[in-house]
């Protein structure tokens, strides 16, 4: 991406104590102009504390921040140029959509015309021009949803910040909004943070994910490479289903580490392994292929079991596998290629290079 | 389905069970107001009432300035009494609510204290700071700010403000207390994200979400105060005088339908400020946002 060069943001080793707990442990971050950033994580680990500290809302226990090169750690957060779409929304409930909206352009003193213009505007963008007039706590929540982003919009920020905002809503007009956030995202240009415990959300809607665990930026990087090139157990595990395999390594040569895993023997490639160390490998389940014939060829890893129990979601199918060694592994296969019934016997192999070794 | 018979069994029931209670509630609040009000078109008379219907009390109280007066000083008295309490009760929840709630949540529990004391107590409290020769005019004396004593300050128009103040600040700082906690905090940060500062933020956000303890306030302590006699009986003199005051001398000087009169107009003056309140902010507004 060519935009990648610019940083609107820079993170730079910040750490947040609430008393005994630290929300935040040394997390530093660029963040890319116009780009939109999930920040992914489990409850508790510090993505609306994070948040809060790029907003001014909170202050860094230590560390600082930078804005266009600029140090704002010290600014406070109507003096910044960003803006915050909250975890609970909190629109002014005593307002309508009309004034919830206007609220940042009356505060700055902007003359009335140009505020109804800019409303107008804004609400065509998130498309609820109509319901203008009316009080925001007649509306749903998909509507109000609509309202506090535009709210934060209509002051055209550097960076958008939005905390966990469909967390409310049910799943059908969650994936509605994640669709109209991706285009409203495409069509306003700015930069945008998102944070969400949910790795289907951050999937669907990110450039670039960051996954924090316990206070901790674990890795950012493009949602694809997150995927597939999990740094930590953590990662591979909480971003999509993964099969995780504890390898003793016994041999390291011509670029493939090999060892055992419960009396199965697998290769990888080698990430500059020794004989002895205790590795994980995770192998997604799409990556892993069942027959009934062993596979032909080198390059694949292959265990034998009997198919437990198979679960059909409409496009593809999975497999839970019950290996010879009684472990279970897991294994999607699309619908039409899904020719296997519990019992059956089978091989289940995957190529070297597509399981992903991992130190911790 | 119930038969029929067994429907109307039921309804009887309910009514016999609901009986007691309606009977004692229409006998000792109804009927007596009713007794009030026919009175209060009866001729009058010193110690007996006789039956027969004029409008001679009323025309008289609206005519003759001796009544005009203390009927505005009742308004005057409790307005002012009412708009100082919120001055002084709002900063104070103010405070405990949003300044210092750490101390705002043990302090509140306090506030309540005194409404256990006898109110004829705190009057007597009050006489030994307001009086001629209380603490306030002992210390202004000693210290050759004033020559006499201040006449005003007890038995005067003051002190009734005073001691309603004293009386009902509790019952003004528990609800703004109660509706200030309520306002979630990610509205002011919500608000401060947006570009507000401090003092934006309180009118903007603040003063208009607590209209709720504002109309509370209005109920409780405004509409009925504008009854009360024992504090400007026994404080207030003649600069202090208010409506009940007035009442309680012409019952006890025994002439009822004067009396009755008086008590009828106050009645309707407070029924009519409630349902007018209830008009422009609605029952909700009590309660919501
Ligand atoms: N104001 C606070 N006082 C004390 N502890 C806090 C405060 N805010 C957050 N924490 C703690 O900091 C840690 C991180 O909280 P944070 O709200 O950032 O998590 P989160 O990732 O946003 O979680 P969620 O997905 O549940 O919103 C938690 O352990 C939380 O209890
Ligand atoms: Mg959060």
């Amino acid at each position: 991406m060519a935009k990648s060069a610019d940083v609107i943001l820079k993170v730079d080793r910040v750490s947040k104590r609430f008393g005994e707990t630290w929300a935040l442990r040394d997390v530093s971050l660029d963040v890319y102009r116009g780009e939109l950033l999930v920040l992914l994580g489990p409850s508790g680990s510090g993505k609306s504390t994070l948040l809060r500290i790029i907003a001014g809302l909170e202050t860094a226990t230590s560390g600082r921040l930078y804005m266009e090169g600029v140090d704002i750690t010290d600014l406070p957060p109507y003096k910044r140029d960003t803006s915050m779409v909250f975890q609970h929304l909190a629109l002014f409930p005593h307002m309508t959509v009309y004034e919830n909206v206007a609220y940042g352009l009356k505060i700055r003193g902007v003359p009335k015309e140009e505020i109804d213009r800019r409303v107008d505007e804004v609400l065509s963008l998130v498309r609820i021009r109509e319901l203008r007039d009316r009080k925001v706590t007649k509306l749903s929540g998909g509507q109000q949803q609509r309202v506090a982003i535009a709210r934060s919009l209509i002051l055209r920020p550097k960076i958008l910040l939005l905390d966990e905002p469909l967390g409310a809503l049910d799943l059908k007009l969650r994936k509605e909004l994640h669709i109209e956030l991706k285009r409203l995202h495409e069509e306003v240009g700015n930069t945008w943070i998102f944070v969400t415990h949910d790795q289907e959300e951050a999937l669907t809607l990110a450039d670039r994910i960051g996954v924090m665990n316990e206070g901790r930026l674990i890795q950012v990087g493009e949602k694809w490479d997150v995927y597939d090139y999990p740094k930590t157990r953590f990662v591979a595990e909480f971003i999509g289903e993964t099969n995780m395999f504890t390898v003793s390594i016994d041999d390291v040569s011509g670029g493939v580490a090999t060892g055992s895993w419960k009396g199965f023997r697998v290769s990888f490639k080698d990430g500059g392994f020794r004989p002895g160390e205790t590795i994980y490998l995770s192998v997604r389940p799409e990556n892993l292929h069942i027959s009934k014939e062993p596979p032909a060829g080198e390059e694949y890893n292959v265990f034998h079991g009997v198919v437990d129990v198979e679960v059909f979601r409409g496009s593809y199918v999975i497999y839970h596998i019950r290996l010879d060694n009684g472990e279970i592994i897991r294994v999607t296969v699309l619908s039409k290629d899904a020719e296997f019934d519990p019992g059956d016997r089978v091989y289940v192999y995957w190529r070297f290079d597509k399981g992903v070794p991992l130190r911790e | 389905m119930r038969s029929p018979t067994g429907e109307s069994l039921q309804r009887l029931r309910i009514f016999l069970s609901n009986l007691p209670a309606s009977a004692y509630i229409f006998i000792m609040f109804y009927v007596s107001i009713g007794i009030l009000i026919a009175i209060s078109f009866t001729v009058p008379r010193k110690y007996v009432v006789e039956w027969s219907f004029t409008l001679e009390n009323y025309v008289r109280i609206f005519t003759d300035p001796r009544f005009l007066s203390p009927i505005l000083n009742t308004f005057l008295i409790v307005t002012v009494a009412t708009i100082l309490l919120i001055i002084v009760g709002f900063p104070i929840a103010y405070y405990l609510a949003r300044v210092n709630p750490n101390l705002g949540i043990k302090l509140i529990f306090f506030l309540i204290i005194p409404v256990e004391v006898n109110y004829l107590i705190r009057v007597y409290a009050w006489r030994n700071i307001l009086g001629e020769n209380g603490f306030l005019n002992s210390l202004l004396l000693s210290l050759g700010i004033i020559d006499k004593p201040l006449s005003f300050l007890f038995y005067s128009w003051f002190a009734v403000v005073i001691v309603l103040i004293h009386e009902w600040l509790p019952y003004v700082v528990i609800p703004f207390y109660v509706n200030l906690v309520g306002i979630p905090r990610q509205l002011y940060e919500a608000a401060m994200d947006l570009g507000a500062n401090r003092w934006q933020i309180f009118t903007s956000i603040t003063l208009p979400l607590v209209k709720p303890a504002v109309l509370t306030v209005l109920f409780i302590v405004f509409i009925p105060s504008l009854g009360e006699f024992a504090i400007p009986s026994l404080v207030g003199g003649e600069s202090g005088i208010m409506l009940g005051v007035l009442i309680d001398r012409y019952l006890s000087d025994f002439r009822l339908a004067f009396g009755a009169a008086l008590s009828f107009i106050l009645l309707l003056v407070t029924m009519g400020l409630s349902i007018l309140m209830i008009k422009i902010f609605g029952y909700e507004a009590l309660y919501q946002r």
